[in-house]
């Protein structure tokens, strides 16, 4: 029987990374931009945790919590953000957010 | 003393700043003011004089302090200074005077006599100053106020024009006189007048012929001397009483006193050479007043070959008599053109002498007041005139026989030309419709002409002035009068004004609206016309070799400066911009991709798998 390495972790994690990534730069939603979002740092939490059991070391399993205070909190600022924005524009989609461009 | 000297200086420039910033509009209140100042400056001026009883008065005070370069503001009152103190301020207060009557229907009063003032502030700057730079300072600033002047009438192309002239001409001496200020200050390691004046003295070796030339490029441009002439008989496009002042009396005879200045500077070879080019200009001069219609222009003319002979008489080392005939020349030539100026005003602003004729019986006070400065530019026995011309003549006999000879031909043709505007403005019948009219003018006008008449017949009794203004003549006039051949140049003297009047009778007596010579000696007539062609001359120079010259300067400056250098760093900064703006394209995804990609960047550069 295979048993679970270091490896398939790593693998896994790097699958979540790049699958928000792919979900951020896709994405016209900014709602699924934000959690797309979420889904890159919990890859790295899994990638975290994972180092932290084979190394046994507890820094990896205390650094996920404060990922996860960060996330939380700035998911909060995104999520008034998108709010303010959706008041300001009636839409939640990315192609509003442009006066910028050239 | 100083605060007097002070006073003196700053009273004309406090006069012209009021003018400046509360009369503009009030022409006649600015007119009484700079009159008062005018006034004023005379009282202080006599005061300055008589105060030092003839002794030299210096005062300086540091101006600007560099780095071991100190430039002083001071005071340096001498026996010419003091003269030329009292010729300034008593020939400016007539003047100003005359200037009340004259401009009276003027629209723009307040700016003619705050220039008047400034032109005060200047010229008592240049008299009085200490060191090379306070006078070249002064020296742009008449410079400035003579163009301001010049162009007051600038409705006119003419005036525009000349004003124009006038200021560019004065500029080319005046670089030569900086370039000379600058090795003076390279060679003697002073500006000081009167420290120069001791080093030249202790190491004479150091004294260069080049050095006096350049400084005499000064003199040139403001006293209008060969090359640099062609701006003065322009500038008789200003006021009268303008060109009386600027352009005869005083800013013209600056160049003079510059020369009587810094004396000490000059080898003798120079000195030659500048007694050559004043008599030239005397008899050049001369040719041309002859032929001229204008009344202004004759008389500009006539001022040219003057300052010719105190050019002639500073060359042959006799300064004292170059001062005493600038004093002299100061007193009759602004006699005459304040004469020209009532017969200009009485005729309704007519200056063609062709079309006046008889004015003696309708302006007696002027014509008589004339007649005199033109027997007294002519030389005739005992009047001013005679003492200053003859010193120079009688000077030049026994010194140099050349220029002597030139100088004599200068002085038949001054009687000629003389006698011919005093015969055709003033005898005969009257020839235009204005003429027929004239009527004498006012007492404003008529004063300051009786008073410089006066002058103009004892100017030259030196005994009757007191010491301290003349103090700086009597040493070269006890000179001259040591010298021989007293009675024989007495009757060449006169055989040349009896000469050129008689002359002048005889051909210019009755004319017509034509002028005879014209008729009679056609080509010499119209050689005289051409002034030698000078001004086209320096016109075809300009236009072939300066325009050119400029037009090739501003390619270069497109091409170089403008184009390779300003617009070319512009571009490169602009292609960077160009590549940046390709970034900027406004959606959230693109950014966040090259945010994304520049992290993996920096993540590869720190495993090392770029950039080691």
């Amino acid at each position: 029987m295979e048993t679970v390495t270091p490896q398939h972790f790593l693998i896994l994690a790097s699958l979540l990374f790049a699958v928000g990534f792919l979900g951020v730069v896709i994405r016209r939603n900014i709602l699924l931009v934000l959690m797309s979002l979420e889904l890159m740092l919990n890859g790295i939490n899994v990638a975290l945790v994972a180092f932290s059991r084979s190394g046994t070391n507890m820094d990896g399993s205390l650094f996920v919590f404060f990922i996860m205070t960060v996330a939380a909190a700035e998911v909060s600022v995104g999520l008034a953000l998108l709010v303010a924005f959706y008041k300001k524009r009636k839409s939640i989609y990315s192609e509003g957010m442009s006066l910028l461009g050239n | 003393m100083e605060t007097v000297a002070l006073s003196v200086l700053l009273l004309p420039f406090l006069s012209a700043l009021v003018t400046l910033l509360f009369l503009r509009k009030q022409g006649n209140i600015a007119s009484l003011l700079s009159v008062a100042t005018a006034g004023g400056i005379l009282a202080l001026s006599l005061f300055l004089i008589f105060a030092g009883h003839g002794e030299t008065f210096s005062w300086s005070v540091t101006w600007i302090k560099l780095s071991g370069w100190e430039l002083e503001f001071g005071f340096l009152i001498d026996a010419p200074a003091r003269l030329l103190l009292f010729v300034v301020s008593f020939v400016g207060f007539l003047i100003h005077i005359f200037s009340l009557g004259y401009m009276a229907d003027d629209d723009a009063k307040a700016r003619y006599f705050g220039g008047l003032s400034i032109f005060m502030f200047s010229m008592l700057g240049i008299t009085l100053a200490d060191n090379l730079i306070m006078i070249f300072v002064f020296w742009e600033l008449v410079g400035f106020s003579s163009y301001l002047l010049i162009a007051h009438y600038f409705s006119t192309e003419e005036a525009a024009k000349a004003s124009r002239k006038a200021f560019i001409v004065n500029r080319i001496g005046d670089f030569g006189f900086l370039i000379g200020i600058v090795l003076t200050y390279w060679i003697f390691g002073t500006v000081s007048l009167e420290e120069l004046g001791a080093e030249a003295n202790f190491r004479p070796h150091l004294v260069t012929t080049f050095l006096c030339l350049a400084l005499a490029c000064g003199f040139i441009g403001k006293s209008a001397q060969f090359p640099l002439h062609v701006w003065l008989p322009d500038a008789m496009a200003g006021p009268t009483p303008v060109s009386a002042l600027i352009h005869a009396a005083t800013m013209v005879a600056a160049g003079i006193y510059l020369l009587l200045r810094i004396e000490f500077l000059f080898t003798p070879e120079a000195l030659a050479l500048l007694a050559l080019l004043g008599a030239a200009m005397g008899l050049y001069a001369g040719f041309c007043a002859l032929v001229q219609r204008d009344i202004k222009k004759i008389l500009a003319y006539s001022t040219l070959s003057q300052l010719g002979y105190m050019a002639a008489a500073f060359g042959l080392g006799m300064p004292g008599i170059a001062l005493f005939h600038l004093m002299t020349h100061a007193f009759f030539k602004a006699l005459m053109f304040l004469g020209s100026g009532s017969v200009i005003h009485a005729c309704h602003h007519e200056q063609d002498i062709f079309k006046y004729g008889g004015l003696r019986k309708r302006m007696p006070i002027t014509a008589y007041t004339f007649l005199i400065g033109v027997l007294a530019i002519s030389g005739v026995c005992f009047l001013s005139g005679y003492f200053s011309k003859d010193a120079i003549l009688l000077g030049a006999y026994n010194l140099n026989l050349p220029v002597f000879i030139v100088l004599y031909a200068g002085a038949i043709l001054t009687a000629l030309y003389m006698f011919r505007l005093y015969f055709i403005t003033f005898e005969g019948e009257s020839r235009s419709k204005y003429a027929k009219q004239a009527k004498e003018n006012s007492p404003l006008m008529t004063g300051p002409l009786i008073v410089l008449a006066i002058l103009s017949v004892i100017g030259g009794y030196h005994a009757l002035f007191p010491v301290e203004i003349v103090g700086a003549l009597i040493e070269d006039i006890r000179r001259v009068a040591q010298m021989d051949n007293h009675l024989w140049m007495i009757i060449l003297g006169t055989l040349a004004w009896v000469g050129g009047a008689l002359v002048a009778r005889k051909l210019y007596g009755k004319v017509k609206q034509d002028d005879p010579l014209a008729s009679k000696a056609p080509g010499f007539f119209a050689l005289c016309r051409s002034k030698l062609f000078f001004d086209e001359i320096y016109g075809l120079y300009v236009k072939r070799i300066q325009d050119p010259f400029a037009r090739f300067l501003e390619v270069m400056e497109l091409l170089f400066i403008s184009g390779l250098m300003v617009r070319g760093s512009a571009g490169v900064a602009g292609l960077f911009a160009l590549f940046a703006k390709a970034f900027y394209v406004g959606k959230i995804h693109a950014y966040a991709l090259w945010f994304i990609l520049g992290t993996l960047g920096f993540l590869a550069y720190a495993v090392g798998f770029i950039g080691g």
